[in-house]
C-alpha cells in the first residue's frame, strides 16, 4: 500500500517536474528575448504601481488647487508635482497612478469575467459534442458583432459609466476566448488520458476540471493576456468618448479626453495619459506575442 | 457559389435579429412615456390610457417588437428627440461621410501594410524585418485618439491642414484637405495589422512547393515573391482585412468624434451622451447592418478568390 502510494507519487512528481521544466523553459525563452523581458519587467512595475497607488501616490488625485492649474512639468508653481498639474490643478502623477488602477482594473475584470465565461463555453463545446454546434453558432454571432458596437449599445441601454463599460468589455472578450478554448480542448479530448480517466469511472465534472481545464489553461491564459491589451484599448477609447468612466474619476481614457481642450497650452495633460495607455497595451501585446511563440511549437519555427 | 452566399445569409439572420432586438430595447428604456408626450400636458389619465391603447403600448412586448420590425422594414426608425427630424434622414446625411472616411483610410493603409509585410517577409530575420514588426506591434498598441491628438497638436495646430469637420465632398479641394488628417489617424492603426498578416501569410506560401518550382525554373526572387507567393498569400489577407473592418469601425467612431467629422459614429456617440434614444437606436442599427454587409461582401470575395471555400 505504502509502496504503491510512493510509486504513484513519484510518478506524479516526475510529471510535475517535467511540467515545471517546461514552464521554466518558457520563462527562460522570454528572459532571453530582450523585448519580451523588458515588457514583463515594465508590466510588473506598472501593475505594482497600480495596486499600490493609494499608498505611493504623493498627493490626493482629487484635491484641486486652481492656482496650480495647467502647471507644466517642472514648472516653478508646482515644484512638488513631478508630472505637472492638470486643468484643475490636481497632481498628474497621482492621477496617473490612480488612473492606471482604474484602467487596468477595468481591463482585468472584463477579461477575467468575459474570458472565464468564454473558456467555459469553449470547454463545454469541446466536451459535450451535442452542445458544440449550438454554442459555436452563438459564438459566431457574437464574433460577427464589432466590439465597439457592444460598447455603444450597452452604454445606450444601461447608461454611461464604469459599470456598463466593464460589462461591454466582458461581452466583447467572450467569443474569441471561447474559440481558443474550444480549439485547445478539442486537441486535449483526443489524448489517451481522457479516455483513461473515463475508463476508471471519473465523472464529467472531474474530467472537465481536473483533466481538460487544467491542460488547457496555459493556452487560455496567453490569449487572455493578448486580449487584455485590446480590452484596455477599447475601454480607454470608450472612456475617451465619454461613454465610460465619468469625471472626476481618474481613468486614463477620460483624462486624455479632459486634456484635449488644453492641447495647445498644456499638452502634457493629455499626452501623459495617452503615453501610459500606449505603454501598458504595448507591454501586454509584446509579452502576449512572446508567450504565444514560446508555447505554440507550430508557430515557433 | 449561390449556396455559399445563402449559407452566409442564414448566419447573418440571427445577428440581424439580435441587433434589432437591441434597437427595440433602446426604445423601451426611454424615460418618458411616449403616450404622455403625445397626449400633451393637459390630458387626463383616461385620455392618456386611450392613446396608450391606440399606440399599442399596452400590448405584450413581443407584439410590440413585431410592430417595430414592421416599421424598420418600412424604414421608419422614429424621430430624433432633439432635432425632431426623422432618424432615417439623419442617417442619410451621415452615412456617406463615414464611408468616405473609411475608404480614404483603406486606400493608403492597405497598400502600405501589404508592402511593408512583403518587405518584412522577404528580409526575414534582418533588422528591416524586426523594425517593421516593431512598428506594427506599436501600431496595434497605440490608442487611436493619441495619434489624432498628436496630429491635431503638431499639424492642425500649426495651421498646415484643417482638423475641424468636413469642408465638402472628397472630390473638392477643401473636402480633400479636410479628410487628410482623419484618414491618416484612422489608417495609422490599420497599417500594423495588415503588415503583420501579410508577413505571416507570405512566409507560409514562400515555403510552398510551387514557389520552389518557380525558383527552380529560374524566376527572379522578386518575381517569385510577387507573382507566385503574394497572389496566394492575399487570400487570407483579404479575409483578415474584412474581419478587421470591425476594428476600423471602432477607430472611426473615435476619429469622427475627435475631428468633428459628420459621420454615423459621431452621431451615435452624440445621441447616446444626450440620451436621444431613437437616434442612438438608428445609428447603432445602421452601423451593425453596414458591418454585416461588408462582411458578407468580403466573404463572397473570399470564396471567389479561393473556390475551395465555397465547395467545402
Amino acid at each position: 500500500m505504502t509502496d504503491a502510494t510512493f510509486n504513484l507519487q513519484s510518478g506524479a512528481d516526475q510529471r510535475a517536474i517535467a511540467a515545471l521544466r517546461r514552464k521554466n523553459a518558457v520563462w527562460r525563452r522570454i528572459l532571453r528575448d530582450p523585448p519580451a523581458a523588458t515588457a514583463a519587467l515594465l508590466l510588473f512595475v506598472i501593475v505594482a504601481a497600480a495596486v499600490l497607488a493609494p499608498w505611493i501616490a504623493p498627493f490626493d488625485p482629487y484635491s484641486n488647487n486652481m492656482r496650480l492649474r495647467l502647471c507644466p512639468i517642472g514648472g516653478a508653481r508646482c515644484p512638488d508635482f513631478l508630472l505637472g498639474a492638470d486643468n484643475q490643478g490636481r497632481d498628474m502623477l497621482s492621477r496617473i497612478l490612480f488612473g492606471l488602477r482604474a484602467t487596468l482594473g477595468m481591463g482585468v475584470t472584463a477579461v477575467v469575467v468575459g474570458g472565464g465565461l468564454g473558456a467555459l463555453i469553449g470547454l463545454s463545446a469541446a466536451y459535450f459534442k451535442r452542445l458544440d454546434q449550438p454554442l459555436m453558432r452563438l459564438i459566431d454571432v457574437l464574433l460577427s458583432f464589432p466590439s465597439i458596437l457592444f460598447g455603444l449599445a450597452i452604454a445606450a441601454v444601461l447608461g454611461t459609466g464604469l459599470g456598463s463599460l466593464v460589462i461591454a468589455l466582458s461581452v466583447a472578450a467572450v467569443p474569441s476566448i471561447a474559440r481558443i478554448a474550444r480549439g485547445a480542448a478539442q486537441s486535449i479530448m483526443q489524448q489517451e488520458y481522457m479516455e483513461a480517466g473515463r475508463a476508471v469511472g471519473l465523472g464529467d465534472t472531474a474530467l472537465i476540471w481536473r483533466y481538460l481545464a487544467l491542460n488547457c489553461w496555459p493556452t487560455i491564459l496567453i490569449y487572455m493576456t493578448l486580449q487584455l491589451g485590446q480590452a484596455i484599448l477599447l475601454g480607454a477609447a470608450l472612456s475617451f468618448l465619454g461613454l465610460g468612466a465619468q469625471p472626476p474619476t481618474a481613468e486614463l481614457g477620460s483624462m486624455a479626453a479632459d486634456g484635449r481642450k488644453f492641447l495647445s497650452i498644456a499638452p502634457h495633460v493629455s499626452t501623459i495619459p495617452c503615453a501610459a495607455i500606449f505603454l501598458v497595451v504595448l507591454a501586454f501585446n509584446v509579452l502576449g506575442d512572446a508567450l504565444r511563440d514560446a508555447l505554440d511549437p507550430k508557430l515557433r519555427q | 457559389m449561390a449556396r455559399h452566399i445563402a449559407q452566409r445569409l442564414m448566419i447573418s439572420l440571427p445577428v440581424l435579429l439580435g441587433v434589432l432586438l437591441i434597437g427595440f430595447l433602446l426604445l423601451q428604456v426611454v424615460p418618458t412615456d411616449p403616450a404622455t408626450v403625445v397626449a400633451g400636458p393637459t390630458a387626463t389619465r383616461a385620455e392618456v390610457e386611450a392613446i396608450r391603447q391606440q399606440m399599442g403600448l399596452d400590448r405584450p412586448l413581443w407584439v410590440q417588437f413585431a410592430g417595430y420590425l414592421g416599421r424598420v422594414l418600412q424604414l421608419d426608425l422614429g424621430r430624433s428627440m432633439i432635432s425632431n427630424r426623422p432618424v432615417v434622414d439623419e442617417i442619410a446625411l451621415t452615412f456617406w461621410p463615414t464611408v468616405e472616411l473609411m475608404l480614404a483610410c483603406l486606400i493608403w493603409a492597405v497598400p502600405l501594410g501589404i508592402s511593408l509585410g512583403t518587405l518584412a517577409a522577404r528580409r526575414r530575420g534582418t533588422t528591416v524585418d524586426r523594425a517593421i514588426m516593431a512598428l506594427s506591434v506599436m501600431g496595434v498598441s497605440v490608442p487611436v485618439f493619441w495619434v489624432g491628438l498628436l496630429l491635431i497638436q503638431y499639424i492642425g495646430g500649426a495651421g498646415l491642414l484643417p482638423f475641424q469637420g468636413r469642408n465638402g465632398p472628397i472630390w473638392t479641394a477643401d473636402g480633400f484637405l479636410s479628410i487628410i488628417l482623419p484618414a491618416v489617424t484612422l489608417g495609422a492603426v490599420f497599417v500594423g495589422p495588415v503588415a503583420r498578416m501579410t508577413r505571416t501569410s507570405l512566409l507560409e506560401t514562400l515555403g510552398a512547393d510551387y514557389v520552389r518550382t518557380a525558383r527552380a525554373k529560374g524566376a527572379s526572387d522578386w518575381r517569385v515573391t510577387i507573382r507566385h507567393a503574394l497572389r496566394n498569400a492575399m487570400i487570407p489577407v483579404v479575409t483578415l482585412v474584412g474581419l478587421q473592418i470591425g476594428f476600423l469601425l471602432g477607430g472611426s467612431v473615435v476619429t469622427e468624434t475627435m475631428f468633428a467629422w459628420p459621420g454615423v459614429g459621431r452621431m451615435a456617440v452624440g445621441a447616446i451622451t444626450s440620451s436621444d434614444f431613437p437616434l442612438a437606436q438608428g445609428a447603432i442599427l445602421i452601423l451593425a447592418v453596414g458591418f454585416m454587409v461588408v462582411n458578407l461582401i468580403v466573404d463572397v470575395l473570399y470564396a471567389y478568390l479561393d473556390p475551395r471555400i465555397a465547395r467545402s
